[in-house]
């Protein structure tokens, strides 16, 4: 039933379902993780997510009035955009770093290539790409939890491990609790998880690319592990980083990942495959935008050559 | 009258009407790569329309001495002589700008927009024709290229022509990377296009 | 010689400097060949068999001509008439043995002549490896591993830009920015994603 709703440009879909509400139904799994990062890092967390929909929205519903087309601001595509692009910014970045990062992602990542179900790329990670490049001090400083200051200050756990240093005051409970440097909404793992699951359950999306890439990410991870092979701390792996919130809610996006289950199980092994391989060797702490950006540019190859043949052809 | 006026919209044209790097798209490869900054994007545009000039004016003159077979051979010696010329005298009267420019002034002899008029245009008029042809490529190339650095370089990087504008304006240095140079361009074509289209 | 040299030649020339994104090297086929996927693999081959080629005759020419007899200066000279005898002389052998292999690539093999990769490789091959104009024994392995990397960079940009062209062919996209405009605006986004390959460290 699942597969009838991965669409590309919306054919006619007989069910109960439409683009908008499986988009709002998404956001909606995404608020638990945002109630998460405001209890964390506190109200900074929110007026950033805030500043981040409201240029998304207005940056739609502006391109729209130009263009003269009808104005789709209520199918909460570009509410999800802004809110995913939020989650992907440090909870003390200055304001105007989402706006910037909104108004990019929606301009260049989806309106020109003519809106909703064309675009390429997740216009979210085009925005949080844009702005790691153009302003990569503001993306990359960090602030401790509230009230956790002593602990680890400054850089998440992965930029701490890629600098050699053992990140040794932080529990698993720590992590999955979320009481850790990172961004706004990559930190609350226990609550991604719950709303993965709520969309799993409800079929909005298919286990197909987060257990590819987790997985993937997870074995190599524990192969190329820090004191010799086979060695890796692949729990720590998946729990740090934006490794639960890209897997689930970014590469799984409808439009820009592949049509056919062959098709999404290789694209999330590439998008593993990528983020272990920055995560070990690159020159970034963390690779999962970059790597599902990639994958997004692989799609239309991936698509290409596992579409079922039409019979006789 | 009618004769000067015919040889001005040989010159005016490439300005406007047949630019080389929003209407035809040509020799993009240097415009994106030296686009930083506005004084490289002189440097090359100055550089190109030498190399222009030269190899218009040598190929209008050989024109009916060169056998038709071989021809694209022969007009690329002749670039790629007045390329040397270029690179040698830049490399000695302004060191600084031929480190800057890097690759791309050996580059401008494959550059399509050259060999584009060597064979469109010189090989089929005469001299004077062929300098203001080159002189309207190569001012209109000039031109584009100075358009999209002193984006690039307000945008990028915060400055006008080297000067700083303003310090509380933190530069999204994307637009100074190669991808910057890439999306400028982009957007700049179907802004063209679109004026095009409304007329 | 040593691997990690032969491994950053490859992440930066398949990624980080990928010849078209970074550094514009034949971005006028990059655009205009890259509407479908078959010709798009089609250039890509014969592209990276010219570069890889061409970076070798151009190092024995460089070492063995051009350096010796103190001539460096006709650097541009030589080596864009010695890559377009060399093209010209690939597509008569491969017209008359291979019509099948001609009908495939041949026809892209004279445009391969004036696409600036081929050049440019060359070119940066003898700047980065033999500046100092007393070149080591591994300039020669490290110039023909980086044309052949340069060659893999230009086929990737090209596949991908090639699908999704295909793909964008069957999209309402804004009239003023089909084709060209659109295509660059792609490249960016791609260009920006190959960024997180900076800084690659063994």
């Amino acid at each position: 039933m699942d597969n009838k709703l991965i669409i590309g440009s919306p054919p006619h879909v007989h069910t109960r379902e439409t683009t908008a509400r499986i988009m709002w139904m998404v956001t909606v799994s995404l608020v638990p993780a945002g109630i998460g990062a405001v209890v964390i890092f506190g109200l900074q967390a929110l007026w950033l997510t805030l500043w981040s929909i409201l240029a998304a929205v207005a940056t739609e519903a502006v391109i729209q009035f130009l263009s003269k087309s009808k104005i789709s601001i209520a199918d909460g595509s570009a509410v999800l955009t802004g809110l995913l692009l939020a989650y992907n910014i440090p909870p003390n970045a200055p304001f105007w770093i989402p706006i910037a990062g909104s108004c990019f992602a929606i301009a260049i990542g989806k309106m020109v290539f003519g809106g909703l179900g064309q675009n390429i790329f997740n216009p979210a990670l085009v925005g949080r790409a844009f702005l790691m490049a153009s302003w990569p001090a503001a993306m990359t400083t960090f602030c401790a939890p509230l009230g956790k200051a002593d602990a680890v200050t400054g850089a998440t756990p992965l930029a701490a491990l890629k600098e050699g240093k053992i990140v040794e005051s932080l529990s698993y409970l720590d992590m999955l609790l979320g009481l850790r440097g990172g961004c706004i909404g990559e930190v609350c793992i226990i609550a991604l998880l719950v709303g993965a699951v709520f969309l799993l359950i409800r079929g909005y999306i298919s286990w197909h690319i987060p257990v590819s890439f987790i997985g993937s990410t997870a074995l190599l991870m524990f192969i190329f592990g820090r004191q010799g092979a086979f060695t890796g701390d692949w729990l720590f792996h998946i729990l740090n980083g934006g490794l639960l919130l890209g897997a689930c809610f970014m590469a799984t996006d409808y439009v820009t990942s592949p049509l056919t289950a062959r098709g999404q199980i290789i694209f999330g092994i590439g998008c593993g495959v990528l983020t272990a391989v920055i995560r070990l060797w690159g020159g970034y702490p963390e690779g999962v935008s970059y790597a599902i950006l990639m994958m997004n540019a692989a799609t239309p190859l991936i698509d290409r050559y596992t579409r079922k043949r039409i019979y006789g052809t | 009258m009618a004769k000067t006026n015919n040889l001005f919209l040989e010159f005016w044209k490439g300005i406007i009407k047949e630019n080389p790097t929003f209407v035809l798209a040509l020799g993009l490869c240097p415009t994106l790569a030296v686009s930083i900054s506005v004084a490289n994007a002189v440097g090359m545009g100055v550089a190109a329309t030498f190399v222009l000039l030269g190899s218009n004016i040598m190929i209008a003159l050989l024109k009916n001495f060169i056998p038709d077979k071989v021809r694209i051979p022969c007009y690329i010696v002749v670039i790629a002589t007045f390329v040397t010329i270029a690179e040698l005298s830049m490399k000695a009267y302004s060191p600084a700008l031929n480190r800057a420019l890097g690759i791309y002034v050996p580059l401008i002899v494959v550059n399509c927009m050259v060999l584009g008029r060597a064979e469109a245009f010189a090989s089929k008029n005469n001299v004077v024709a062929s300098i203001l042809d080159a002189l309207g490529m190569g001012v209109g190339f000039t031109v584009a290229l100075i358009l999209i650095s002193a984006i690039r370089e307000l945008l990028g990087a915060g400055k006008i022509a080297g000067f700083v504008v303003t310090k509380n304006f933190a530069p999204a240095a994307m637009i100074a990377m190669p991808s910057g140079a890439l999306l400028v361009i982009g957007l700049l074509l179907g802004y063209f296009n679109y004026l095009k289209e409304k007329n | 010689m040593d691997i990690g040299v032969f491994l950053s030649i490859f992440i930066s020339a398949v990624f980080i400097n990928n010849v078209i994104l970074s550094r514009f090297l034949g971005l006028c086929s990059f655009i205009a060949i890259s509407k479908e996927t078959k010709p798009a693999f089609a250039m890509s081959m014969a592209v990276m068999f010219v570069i890889t080629m061409s970076a070798i005759i151009t190092w024995l020419i460089y070492r063995f001509l051009l350096i010796p007899f103190n001539m460096t200066y006709l650097r541009t000279i030589s080596f864009i008439l010695v890559i377009a005898a060399f093209v010209q002389f690939v597509e008569m052998v491969v017209r008359k043995t291979a019509p099948h292999l001609y009908k495939l690539f041949g026809i892209y093999l004279p445009l391969i002549t004036v696409n600036c990769a081929v050049l440019g490789i060359a070119v940066l091959n003898s700047d980065m490896f033999m500046s100092d104009t007393t070149p080591v024994l591994a300039s020669f392995f490290y110039s023909v591993f980086q044309a052949i990397c340069a060659g893999i960079g230009y086929m990737l940009a090209m596949l991908l830009m090639s699908a999704i062209r295909e793909r964008l062919e069957l999209c309402n996209v804004p009239k003023a920015l089909r084709d060209f405009p659109l295509g660059f605006i792609i490249a960016a986004i791609m260009s920006l994603s190959f960024l997180g390959f900076n800084g690659f460290k063994f």
